[in-house]
């Protein structure tokens, strides 16, 4: 197990460079003037210039990145070139928000998609029939329709939660309660329709195994079999599937970031790209590789305790 | 399995349903145990509060919470005195005297005087980039005494005295000028002063009201919010759930704020949309340089169907890049290029263009309905629009490198020297061909040296006939600024010349 992990945990370094160059290179092959946006209209071509060498925007590429990488590894990820606050003390307060709305949802999803998965695995019929149709359904709707529609409902009509975030440093728990309620709600529902068809798929897989019908036949309650066994072997194919949904709501959550001006890291990441906020940018994308490696080594590590079958020695 | 369901959702949104109603509702802005508090709705962060970075329109208005400024423009347009109480002109008008109030103290406690204002112009000067233009003719600041500043002029400058009143006038204390920490926190004698501890950066921005302030009547509020909110439906979601008392809309959420019962300001324009026509001399595209050519694209447009298609209505047909305030405007030139697309064919084949002609503009993300209307409508007069994608943060470097024949944009009317700074002169980012003309470059001295009046106003008015005359641009109409507000707990009115209304606008409704 120790090996498997430490091997995930190189991979995981090796990706981490890897994306980074890339995203480096990206960002200054996209032919963004960084140094025009950061100065604006009225300043003169040699004052464009000035704030370019300052930047270091003339310097080769390859040194600058080498640049950066040094100074992240001492944990220094600079400061925003637009805004002039710290990379690590943007990131520090908005991701714990983007993060709350992102693992309430996988829980939720998780929870909700289990029930009504095994309900339509196990009893068929019109259940199983309004997940396959709310699968395509769910797929179609687009998430930022169903977080407007949220908002006219249950912020503007019934006023039971605020219409955007009340998120504050001094604000109560609560605060994080009812700015957060209909994000997660908005992804919820348009998450659960997808794991909801993956993990029914699994378990009806599962329910035609053989060893089901022979625990049945040794007279085995329906119960045990369910989490006993069946549950626990179609957990790797869903479990899998709740990974890749995380993975995408970190981009998906962008979105509804804007709409309840949630103060996460996914309205971050937009503004400083379509800027060219290089710094901010890279601290962003490191975390969210980090994030993904995490997620995804989390995920093998439970699928290998859940079914030894599955296990790497 | 039913069972666990539900019980499964019930363990869910239940605790989430009773602790969201505990922690207080939407609308907790009925000005409470806070005193009066304001909160408006932005559509753009501030992301520097360093006095030099300020901006025009939407980014100096929450500028105005923590920093005085030396002029203040009232909400007639007119300039009243505020950190300086007199100011007047030499005969040459290259040397402007300001006489400043002796009783104002910044929020760390530094006095205002002459030293401060020194410090903060020369720093302008130096630093500032977004509005650098503002300071262009300054040569030096002489300090006679305590309470009295002369600025020094390279050569006269009609909007000095405006720049005052606006990012260059901003007074932060001499302490925090040039400072890192003046980004982040600014450091003013402003009637506010920022609480740091409830303050989100690029998310809301609290200020405090400040207890010596020199000048209460322009401080209406205890408590005072800037909620960044860049999504447009956000905002409107944000007012129609009380969270916040004013902001700017647009004209596709304009129904539904005043349907839900919103006020709106009316007749508040800032902006023109329309072409500016780069390309004059024919560089990129040989049929530009004939004025016909130019004529005949401004006559081709269909003005009014354009204000109902895009603008809803919301808006008013132009042909001048000059706005009504701006002393420059005049009212008969509105109909010098009625639509009239056979006149424009006319022109084209007198010009040399039987078979039509092309027109390369830029646009932006979100503007191709709109362009496609114009393409529709300048087809019938035999011209082919080609639309260029562009993205608003490589635009202006491309425009520098002329790299666009024509530009489609909102830009903003002010007085009039400023928009011929801005469009006109020889080697502004908005000229970047460098289009000259001798009795242009005659009018626009003259104008140089007037200080505003009825003189000032009629070589102004000659500017606008010459551009319009010439063609150098092809305005379309001037689109409606849409502040909506709760009238039950906030009164404003409209600021001229400025994409939002004066902080100093504000006032708890009666």
């Amino acid at each position: 197990m120790l090996t498997f992990i430490v091997k995930r945990v190189l991979s995981g370094v090796v990706l981490l460079a890897v994306i980074c160059a890339l995203t480096y290179a990206l960002l200054f092959a996209s032919g963004l003037d960084i140094a025009r946006n950061l100065v604006g209209d009225q300043a003169t071509p040699e004052q464009v210039a000035q704030r370019a060498r300052e930047l270091g925007l003339d310097r080769p590429l390859v040194e600058r990145f080498a640049e950066w990488v040094a100074s992240a590894l001492s944990g220094d990820l600079g400061t925003s070139w637009f805004t002039a606050q710290p990379v690590l003390g943007t990131i520090s307060a908005r991701l714990p928000v983007t993060l709350a709305i992102i693992t309430v949802s996988i829980v939720v999803v998780a929870l909700l998609a289990v029930s009504i998965a095994t309900a339509a695995a196990m009893r068929g019929g019109w259940i199983d029939r309004a997940v396959q149709i709310g699968s395509i359904v769910g797929d179609i709707l687009p998430n930022f329709v169903l977080a407007l529609l949220l908002v006219i409902l249950f912020a503007i009509h019934w006023q039971i939660f605020p219409a955007i975030s009340t998120i504050a440093p001094d604000a109560p728990f609560s605060a994080w309660v009812e700015s957060l309620a209909l994000p997660v709600i908005a992804i919820v529902i348009g998450g659960v329709t997808g794991s909801t068809q993956q993990f029914r798929s699994a378990i009806i897989g599962q329910l035609e195994k053989d060893y089901v019908r022979t625990l049945r036949s040794r007279g085995v309650g329906e119960g045990e079999i369910l989490f006993a066994h069946v549950l626990k072997n179609a957990a790797p194919a869903g479990l899998t599937v709740l990974s890749l949904q995380f993975v995408g709501m970190l981009g998906g959550v962008v979105i509804v970031e804007e709409i309840f001006a949630v103060p996460g890291i996914g309205s971050t990441a937009v503004s400083a790209t379509t800027q060219g906020d290089v710094p901010l940018v890279m601290g962003v994308v490191m975390t969210t590789v980090v994030l993904v490696v995490l997620v995804n080594l989390l995920v093998d590590i439970v699928n290998g305790w859940l079914n030894p079958k599955v296990r790497v020695s | 399995m039913k069972f666990k369901k539900t019980a499964a959702i019930a363990a869910v949104l239940l605790p989430t349903l009773l602790l969201a109603s505990c922690g207080g509702s939407a609308g907790e802005n009925a000005g409470g145990e806070q005193g009066r508090s304001l909160t408006i709705g932005m559509l753009g962060d501030v992301t520097s509060w360093a006095s030099e970075d300020a901006h025009v329109g939407h980014g100096l208005v929450p500028m105005q919470a923590p920093y005085d400024s030396l002029l203040r423009r009232d909400a007639q347009g007119e300039l009243q005195p505020m950190l300086a109480t007199d100011w007047s002109y030499d005969e040459a008008r290259t040397a402007l005297t300001l006489e400043l109030r002796d009783d104002v103290t910044f929020s760390d406690g530094v006095a205002f005087d002459a030293e401060a204002v020194k410090a903060n112009l020369e720093h302008f000067k130096d630093d500032a980039l977004r509005q650098a233009s503002q300071l262009a003719a300054l040569d030096s600041v002489e300090v006679v005494d305590s309470d009295t500043v002369v600025l020094h002029l390279s050569e006269p400058d009609p909007a000095l005295e405006l720049n005052l009143s606006q990012a260059a006038g901003l007074m932060a204390s001499p302490e925090a000028v040039g400072t890192a920490e003046a980004d982040t926190v600014p450091v003013g004698s402003g009637p506010y002063v920022m609480e740091v501890e409830s303050t989100v950066a690029g998310s809301r921005i609290v200020f405090t009201a400040r207890d010596d302030y020199w000048a209460p009547e322009l401080q209406q509020y205890d408590r005072v919010e800037f909620r960044v909110l860049e999504d447009v439906s956000a905002r409107l979601n944000a007012l129609q759930s009380g969270q916040v008392d004013a902001t700017i809309l647009d004209a596709t959420t304009y129904d539904q704020a005043a349907g839900a019962g919103f006020e709106i300001l009316e007749d508040y324009q800032t902006d023109w949309n329309g072409f500016t026509l780069f390309d004059r001399d024919g560089e990129l595209n040989p049929a530009l340089a004939d004025v016909r050519v130019r004529q005949a694209i401004n006559y081709a447009v269909d003005r009014e169907a354009l204000v109902e298609q895009i603008e809803r209505g919301h808006g008013t047909a132009t042909t001048q890049p000059f706005g009504p305030e701006s002393g420059a405007y005049v009212d008969e030139l509105d109909d010098r290029y009625p639509h009239d697309p056979e006149r424009a064919r006319e022109l084209l084949a007198e010009a040399g263009y039987p078979d039509g002609v092309t027109l390369t503009v830029t646009m932006l993300p979100g503007w191709d309905g709109m362009q496609a209307a114009i393409r529709q409508q300048l087809s019938e007069a035999g011209i082919t629009l080609t639309s260029e994608p562009v993205q608003f943060a490589n635009m202006f470097g491309d425009i520098a490198q002329k790299k666009y024949e024509a530009l489609h944009f909102n830009l903003f009317q002010s007085e009039a020297w400023v928009n011929v700074q801005q469009l006109l002169v020889e080697n502004t980012l908005y000229n970047p061909f460098g289009s000259t003309d001798p009795e242009l470059t005659g009018l626009i001295d003259e104008l140089q040296s007037l200080s505003s009046g009825e003189q000032a106003d009629a070589v102004a008015q000659q500017i606008n006939e010459f551009v319009v005359e010439n063609a150098w641009f092809v305005p379309l109409y001037r689109l409606d600024q849409v502040i909506a507000f709760d009238a039950e707990r906030v009164e404003v009115v409209k600021q001229p010349q400025q994409a939002f209304p004066s902080l100093y606008n504000f006032a708890p409704a009666a």
